[in-house]
């Protein structure tokens, strides 16, 4: 019985520090704006393209403006199973980032923020 | 918010690792009673029994784990989003979850007729069960050669399965099945473990085509770096495959017994690195495929500038030379009513890019820490001969590790910083290397007992193997980078054989001390051990976080 404990014991410790360095994978390949760019405005159009398919009615972006609000961006209809667009409009010239939360079909959640610039129309 | 985020993202990855095993578990069992010991005369009603109760057992506990993990990632979903949780049951992590807790529950309450006759038909549910584990893996994310990765996937978790999980069953029958019925078993096994183990081979072969696609990605990648862990610890089971097949082909012959027990604690190892590669795979599906991270990858030329030859550090730079920890700059901070980090990693030396000084303080930490053990394999490599009785003192040098740590862990705290001593146990951080402190000096005690014979209990001495093995798994599975930032890379590159190696000391020494008396692989079992340790040793003193001067 006691060894049989140490083995469960030894199972539980193994996975317990698996899972404690196991994140997300969803990963960006190509973002329009791109990361740290510098874009004409008042209205931009956004993609964000991903190594994996997405699922777009579970997943979130959100506009940080310059003034700390948010905005939420609606999501479009899916080109592609593996992009999201959408497009926020108006924008006054500043800095601003793109808050994006995915869910890929295997259930991980990935998180991330695309700074971008507005200058100008 | 972010609290609780990370508390539930590290509950869900938790689960996911335990869902690949308990698949296993169930699915071996079910192949090992349709397939391996498909003849009636085959089991007794005693084996039969303990296949089911270990089978129900899985089946249960991936119920348990589904039904958390479905539970857990829909309160995430629903806790970071104002989406509905009516529109979150239409996910597919939910609907496979769904598919998966009906066939497991199926496998569960699966009629006791069904179950004494072993019919067929329970590969129903089995299948269900992979199918659905299938269906949230890396393969049915992917856009491109979709329909090939899928059926790759199920073909490697299939095999899995069969070889990893089976052998649980294999030592049921090693101890329960009629002598007649145990011989044919094992044969059975072994035959289809060596299909099992070409499927594996071929289907991760395929694989690793697609998500790693060129050989520097196997070195220049994260992903490609355990597969290349992965890779390794396969070729270990594929010798004790061979050992087990040598003496499966000498049971008729075997008169002792020794063969069947030498069998058993070959299973034993075999379970237990297999586990170690389940545990792998999991980490692994987290991470983005080789083929999709095409730059910052580390290049052979930077890899030999960074871990070539040459001599450890062994002069440590002045304690006020290095950074602040990060602990430090945010107490400093909040005194001052400064604005905190947006972003930052507890424990980290410090927030920013490291100091030669803090480079030299980590190098000399690794290269004094590898004198250890390089220092402990020897004596214990002494200790294994008739001529240094005395060097069996080896787990002592645990002591110096222990006092290295107490000493170099926490710089800013009591004996060595600022921090008092009482203060200093405030900082979680500190409390933990205490902590461990403590333990190793417990296990160096332990250990000397054990060593001199003061401990006698198997038990007792299958602690330190274990204790090697479940290092050798922590090692293997932390610090991955999800981008591939190379100064976490090129510490990855010095970790995996780290980890390698400590599986590889605490199963042969695990072996040793399982065999039966009379086998001869005991007595070079009992050199491996010691030299892992050697070569870990030697790993770590050649340790660096900086480059080679050109």
């Amino acid at each position: 019985m006691r060894t049989r404990i140490a083995g469960l014991a030894v199972i539980g410790v193994a996975m317990l520090v698996v899972a404690g360095f196991v994140e997300g994978h969803a990963i960006l390949k190509e973002t329009t704006p791109a990361a740290n760019s510098k874009v004409a405005g008042p209205d931009v159009p956004i993609s964000l393209k991903y190594n994996v398919r997405i699922d777009a009615k579970l997943s979130k972006l959100m506009l940080l403006n310059p003034d700390n609000s948010t905005t939420e961006l609606k999501i479009e209809e899916q080109k592609s199973p593996d992009t999201l667009n959408s497009k926020a409009a108006g924008l006054k010239p500043g800095a601003y980032r793109i808050r994006w939360q995915v869910l890929a079909p295997d259930g991980h959640i990935t998180r991330g923020e695309i700074p971008f610039t507005v200058t100008g129309s | 918010m972010a609290d609780l985020l990370g508390t539930f993202g590290f509950l869900v990855v938790l689960l996911r690792a335990a869902i690949l095993c308990c698949q296993t578990l169930a699915i071996g069992g079910i192949f090992f009673l349709t397939v391996i010991a498909r003849r009636p005369e085959l089991r007794n009603e005693g084996l039969l029994a303990s296949c089911w109760k270990l089978i129900r057992r899985g089946a249960l506990a991936l119920v348990v784990v589904q039904v958390l993990f479905v539970v857990t990632n829909s309160l995430v979903l629903t806790a970071s989003t104002d989406i509905p949780l009516s529109d979150v049951v239409k996910a597919n992590f939910v609907w496979a979850g769904a598919m998966a807790i009906l066939a497991a529950l199926a496998l569960f309450f699966w009629p006791a007729a069904l179950r004494k006759s072993v019919n067929p038909v329970v590969w129903l549910p089995a299948l269900g069960v992979l199918a659905a584990s299938v269906m949230t893996s890396h393969s049915a994310s992917r856009m491109e050669d979709r329909a090939l990765l899928v059926s790759l996937t199920s073909l490697h978790y299939l095999a899995t399965a069969t070889w990893i999980g089976g052998l649980a069953y294999l030592v049921f029958a090693a101890k329960r099945a009629d002598p007649d019925a145990r011989i044919t078993i094992t044969r059975n096994f072994s035959r289809w473990a060596q299909i099992s183990v070409a499927v594996l081979f071929l289907a991760g072969l395929g694989m690793s085509l697609v998500y790693v696609k060129t050989v520097p990605a196997i070195w220049g990648t994260a992903y490609g770096v355990m597969l290349g862990a992965k890779v390794s610890l396969f070729a270990v089971l594929l010798l004790l495959g061979a050992a087990n097949f040598s003496i499966v082909k000498g049971l008729d012959a075997d008169k002792t017994g020794m063969g069947a027990r030498s069998l058993r604690s070959f299973g034993e190892v075999e379970i237990g690195i297999g586990l170690t590669v389940i545990l792998a795979a999991a980490s692994m599906t987290s991470q983005p495929p080789s083929v999709d991270l095409l730059r910052d990858r580390v290049s052979m030329q930077e890899i030999v500038a960074r871990f070539g030859p040459r001599m450890p550090r062994f002069t440590s730079p002045n304690l006020k030379e290095i950074s602040e920890s990060t602990n430090e700059i945010m107490k400093k901070a909040e005194a001052a009513g400064k604005p905190l980090p947006a972003a930052f990693v507890p424990g980290q030396s410090g927030i920013g890019v490291n100091t030669p000084a803090d480079i030299a303080w980590s190098e000399y930490n690794h290269n004094c820490a590898g004198f250890v053990v390089f220092l402990m394999g020897l004596l214990a490599l002494l200790s294994r001969s008739n001529y240094f009785p005395w060097a069996k003192i080896w787990p002592l040098a645990f002591l110096l590790l222990a006092v290295f740590l107490f000493f170099r862990a926490d710089p800013e705290n009591w004996p060595m910083g600022p921090n008092g001593f009482w203060e200093s146990f405030a900082v979680t951080d500190v409390l933990q290397h205490r902590a461990a402190v403590v333990l190793i000096i417990v296990f160096a005690i332990f250990q000397y007992r054990v060593e001199t014979g003061r401990v006698k209990s198997m038990a007792a001495a299958l602690v330190f193997p274990a204790v090697c093995a479940v290092g050798g798994i922590v090692l293997l599975t932390h610090t991955h980078a999800l981008t591939n930032v190379k100064e976490e890379l090129l510490a990855e590159l010095s970790h995996t054989p780290l980890a390698v190696f400590g599986l590889l000391a605490g199963w042969s020494r695990w072996l040793e001390l399982r065999l039966p008396e009379g086998n001869k692989a005991r007595k070079y079992l009992a050199w491996v051990w010691p030299v892992c340790f050697i070569v870990v040793g030697l790993i770590l003193m050649d340790y660096h976080e900086s480059d080679m001067p050109v």
